[in-house]
């Protein structure tokens, strides 16, 4: 390592570069105090128990600062601790941070963009932290690693908390940070006390995995690799450092000895090996087996890469339930829309990574007596393989209900495959064979069968107007099918048509839902998720609802400012639609006037212009209401999207 | 309570996807009258928009995406129909006399036979990919 030449930090900058080349799984362990050397005239050492301010008073200034007027020299610095914060988030290689600017962290986004040269991470800009951290959400099921989000004290982080709890929930990885004033008497007078707080993280505590409050910067340094491998670690989740204003901002004490340590490799747990072998046996002995793939790691890590081998060598059918792209659609062992009548027949159940067990082994009745019942019969067993019972907070259910299941095997289900894998070989008799085939060839036949009632089921309505959802989704079929394409996210009946007559065989070719269902993830998280297929030169497609896209519009304005390609296509039914349907089952169950189920749940009189809306924010924009004209308006929007730009196509559409 | 909402709405569609209404409505169809009333098709097209028919069945009656199965041009008998809306097996919510009268019931069936056949599948080329 260089020495520092003077107190400018071009030494510093040295150490930074290289800490930027390392990239998340190289060491960066330089300590800064061996790189800082004392610079002439001696400085006195800060004293202890003071104020970071008195710190910076009593410590002596660099000969550049010295030779300003009097005065003068003690208004500035040349280090500040907040480049220290910026040399530790670099140091694991984090490509973006997304952030609406908030003066509690005016230090670090200074040194971000300052010091940090605004590259690895590169500062996005966001109008509300909700689609910071939807971003961020939406990044992550590409990438399968985290982006950095920065939110203001107290205010900043209330507003992100809904997108939090829903990429909590949906297990992914995201390094947040937020900032405070922690010394009252520091404190500028209103606005900022008003954002001040004891214990800046306690409102998402219940949905983060982990949150510090570090009072130096060698604890925050530390702080910021551990949150990075807690975040990683599944079951994944979001992580949140507090930093403190002052740490921030006055200068790095010269006296400091700070490192960074470094980011060890880490695997996740796998199953035991023991219950692993026990599992490919009664697989391997099962009569009618199923297994059950939900929400495991988001990103190219996930079960999608060995449960197709796994499946074949079993002839056994899949049921993905959808929390992430888990088996190719068109494979003739992807049975998920036969998973009622496999369930009653099934003798072994597995389940991977699975979010509600209980909800997907059970049939619901919502009608004025709740009631469920059972969709297996008696005697089968239940497996379930998972990594989020690793990790449970009480307060938020999102847990769901126990479920009674024969034999649970702790670990990561993507992880734990490849060991399963092999068992199952070892564990495969010649003799089963045949009957594995036979098998095989009545579910090719199911599925078969239920390709055709899916295309039946959308071929009825398929001229109406208000267009059809199944048409919505065939239309934009059409026109992405020969593009390397990712279905970002999707409306529910937008899922339910791609996941029957799309072909989906790739992790990113369709990412999930929101986790926790909080609606406004939609804009944010499509705009993250473009963000990271940008790089890899995919076109980036969203069916997204218009409720949804109306809590974060502003979303198409980040996708406008940062040439972000993503193609939003609108399903616009002009309503809170699932709510409209609760509202009509409440006024019947009520015997009461079954007419004013639009009321408080209608998005129209007026009608949102989409296209308009997205001109407004430098997006450009369609509206199409006529069917037979949505084809040719999507093939445009493919062509702006294709030219790095992102292009919204409003489609007044049925409600399901 | 947003998300709590939509999570709910998300095991009524898993419910209906295990038991869709025209097989229970065609299981309790049994001893009841098999013969619709005469209905008055225009008046029933206007109750199916009115009372929320829509919602789940799509404004044509096409049908929706797990909410609700196709009732254009219905194969159902007309006590069936009757039938599941007054004693509903699954999600769906029970429409009574007193919003729902059985005349109701047979306009509104009237103009669900009035709609044409669904079109083939075979005949559309984005469907055959």
């Amino acid at each position: 390592m260089s020495k520092r030449k003077d107190a400018s930090g071009v030494g510093r900058r040295g150490f930074l570069k290289g800490a930027a080349l390392a990239g998340a799984a190289t060491t960066v362990a330089a300590p800064l105090g061996a790189i800082a050397q004392p610079l002439p005239p001696k400085r006195l050492k800060a004293p202890q128990g003071v104020s970071a301010i008195q710190k910076a008073a009593e410590t002596g200034k660099p000969a550049q600062i010295a030779n300003l007027p009097q005065g003068a020299a003690d208004l500035v610095a040349a280090t500040a601790g907040s480049d220290f914060m910026v040399d530790a988030y670099k140091s694991l290689g984090i490509e973006y941070i997304a952030s609406m600017p908030g003066s509690s962290f005016r230090g670090l986004q200074e040194s971000f963009i300052n010091y940090g040269k605004n590259t690895s991470p590169e500062w996005l800009t966001t109008l509300h932290e909700e689609i910071s951290v939807a971003m961020a959400q939406g990044y992550a099921k590409v990438e399968g690693k985290p982006m950095l989000n920065l939110v203001h004290a107290t205010v900043g982080l209330q507003h992100a908390s809904m997108a939090i709890y829903n990429a909590y929930a949906d297990r992914v990885p995201i390094c947040l940070i937020t900032a405070n004033v922690a010394d009252a008497t520091l404190r500028r007078p209103g606005v900022e006390v008003d954002h001040t707080v004891q214990d800046g993280a306690i409102i998402v505590r219940d949905y983060t995995k982990w949150d510090d409050n570090p009072g130096g910067l060698q604890h925050f340094g530390e702080s910021v690799v551990r949150s990075y491998q807690i975040t990683m670690t599944p079951p994944m989740g979001p992580t949140l450092i507090v930093a403190d204003s002052s740490l921030q901002e006055d200068p790095i004490p010269e006296d400091a000895k700070l490192s960074l340590p470094k980011l060890p490799r880490f695997a996740p747990a796998v199953g035991d090996s023991g219950a692993v072998a026990e599992l490919a046996k009664m697989l391997v002995d099962a009569e009618n087996p199923v297994i059950m793939a939900d929400r495991g790691v988001p990103g190219p890590n996930g079960v999608l890469n060995h449960l197709v081998e796994l499946a074949e060598a079993l002839q056994c059918p899949v049921v993905d339930i959808g929390a992430r792209m888990n088996f190719p659609t068109q494979h003739a062992l992807n049975q998920s829309d036969r998973r009622g009548a496999l369930l009653s027949q099934a003798d072994l159940v597995v389940g991977l990574d699975v979010t509600d067990l209980y909800g997907v082994t059970h049939a619901y009745r919502d009608q004025l007596h709740r009631t469920s019942r059972p969709m297996l019969k008696p005697g089968t067993k239940v497996v379930h393989m998972t990594a989020a019972d690793q990790f449970i907070r009480s307060n938020y259910q999102n847990f769901q209900r126990f479920t009674d299941v024969s034999f649970e095997i702790s670990g990561d289900s993507a992880a734990t495959l490849p060991f399963l894998l092999e068992a199952v070989k070892k564990a495969l008799p010649n003799d089963k064979k045949a009957a594995f085939e036979a098998r095989g060839k009545k579910l090719a036949e199911a599925r078969q069968a239920s390709y055709k009632g899916a295309q039946n089921e959308a071929a009825s309505g398929w001229d109406i107007t208000p267009i059809s959802t199944a048409r919505l989704t065939m239309e934009l079929w059409n026109a992405i099918k020969n593009e390397d394409y990712s279905l970002v996210n999707a409306t529910q009946p937008g899922g339910y048509w791609s996941h029957k007559l799309w072909k989906m065989d790739k992790y990113y070719h369709y990412l999930g839902d929101s986790g926790a269902f909080g609606v406004g993830y939609g804009g944010g998280g499509a705009v993250g998720s473009a963000l990271a297929n940008r790089k890899h030169g995919r076109l980036s497609v969203s069916i997204m609802g218009d409720g949804d896209l109306m809590v974060s519009p502003s979303s198409l304005w980040t996708a406008a400012k940062h040439k972000i390609p993503i193609m939003m296509v609108v399903h616009n039914n002009r309503y809170y639609f699932q709510e409209v349907m609760h509202l009509q089952a409440m006024a019947e169950r009520h015997m009461r006037d079954p007419k004013t189920a639009n009321v408080g749940t209608e998005i129209a009189n007026p009608n949102i212009d989409f296209a308009k809306m997205a001109g407004s924010f430098g997006v450009e924009g369609f509206t199409v209401t006529d069917p037979a004209k949505l084809g040719g308006v999507l093939q445009q929007a493919v062509a702006i999207a294709k030219r790095g730009e992102p292009v919204l196509v409003g489609v007044v559409s049925q409600g399901r | 309570m947003r998300g709590g909402i939509v999570a709910a709405a998300a095991a009524l569609v898993m419910l209906v996807a295990v038991a869709p209404a025209q097989d229970v409505a065609a299981q309790n169809a049994g001893g009841g009258q098999q013969t619709a009333p005469k209905g008055d098709a225009k008046a029933g097209q206007q109750l199916y928009a009115s009372i929320g028919c829509w919602e789940c069945h799509g404004s044509q009656a096409q049908g929706g995406a797990v909410t609700g199965p196709r009732l254009a041009h219905t194969a159902l008998p007309f006590a069936a129909v009757l039938q599941q809306l007054r004693v509903p097996q699954n999600a769906m919510p029970p429409y009574e006399p007193a919003s729902v009268s059985d005349e109701d019931v047979a306009n509104i069936y009237a103009w669900l036979e009035s709609l044409p056949a669904p079109q083939s599948a075979a005949s559309i080329p984005l469907l055959n990919q």
